[in-house]
């Protein structure tokens, strides 16, 4: 039973990563036209307790992606330099819309670990039924 | 089958097995996307359960330290399946086809187990 119990923990825990990576995905989509928004991601790393890894999956700081943002033009913008140039995102919607699909499969992975562990200790307690 | 009532710590086994298979598993499934994580596995029922009396310490008091809990668990092992570029792994389609299996491992377990409960009842005399 602590089996079950620890196999539970541990797909929640790769569920709650998966939805806080697809959380940074919407907002970087959210502020796709917002001038000067960097992109935000988030690390995935082994969780570890004790100095041993206990097997779940935990999400480290957000960071902002530092490469270059987007020079639009357009001399009306209030925010446009003397070239008629402002900076924009450096979101790309391709590489976004790609990353939650990822996410979404993953987490769909472990939706269906998570239904497959209820079913066994389920099937465990019908042993007590006659 | 009376005496010591060996079906019953084999299937016992068997569904104890599985689930520790199932929590590894799990756990390569939620590191699926971890950077550096390597997949594990453990071996399969039939090798652990041949060898296991006789790799493991016994342990017949309380106080007794048991090989698995010196090293861990000892018998989880990496897998050495090909990583991607970020050094995970996991292989997702691997993990679903090894859960599926353990599960069906599982329950088969449950159904001799309850088979042999069956008999047993069927002996003394109920049903």
């Amino acid at each position: 039973m602590a089996d079950f119990s620890d196999a539970m923990r541990i797909t929640s825990s790769g569920m709650r990563a998966q939805a806080a990576r697809l959380r940074h995905v919407s907002e970087n989509i959210a502020n796709a036209d917002t001038p000067g928004y960097h992109r935000k991601t988030i690390s995935f790393a082994a969780e570890v307790e004790a100095g041993q890894a206990t097997g779940a999956v935990q999400t480290g700081r957000m960071s902002l992606d530092r490469s270059d943002l987007d020079q639009i033009y357009d001399p009306s913008h209030p925010l446009a330099n003397a070239d008629g140039n402002y900076d924009g995102s450096n979101v790309n919607l391709l590489i976004e819309i790609a990353d939650a699909r990822e996410a979404q499969r993953s987490y769909e992975a472990n939706l269906k670990l998570f239904d497959q562990v209820r079913q066994m200790s389920t099937s465990l307690m019908d042993l007590l039924r006659r | 089958m009376f005496k010591n009532l060996d079906m019953f710590q084999a299937s016992y086994a068997m569904a104890r097995h599985s689930g520790a298979r199932q929590a590894v598993t799990a756990a390569n499934m939620a590191n699926a996307d971890t950077p550096g994580y390597r997949a594990r596995t453990l071996a399969p029922f039939a090798e652990s359960y041949s060898a296991g009396a006789d790799s493991n310490l016994r342990t017949t008091r309380a106080q007794h330290l048991s090989s698995s809990a010196i090293a861990g668990s000892s018998s989880v092992q990496i897998s050495d399946t090909e990583a991607a570029p970020n050094g995970n792994s996991v292989s997702l389609e691997q993990e679903m086809v090894n859960s599926v299996e353990i599960q069906r491992e599982h329950n088969r377990a449950l159904a001799i187990y309850k088979h042999s409960l069956d008999v047993l009842r069927l002996s003394i005399g109920r049903k």
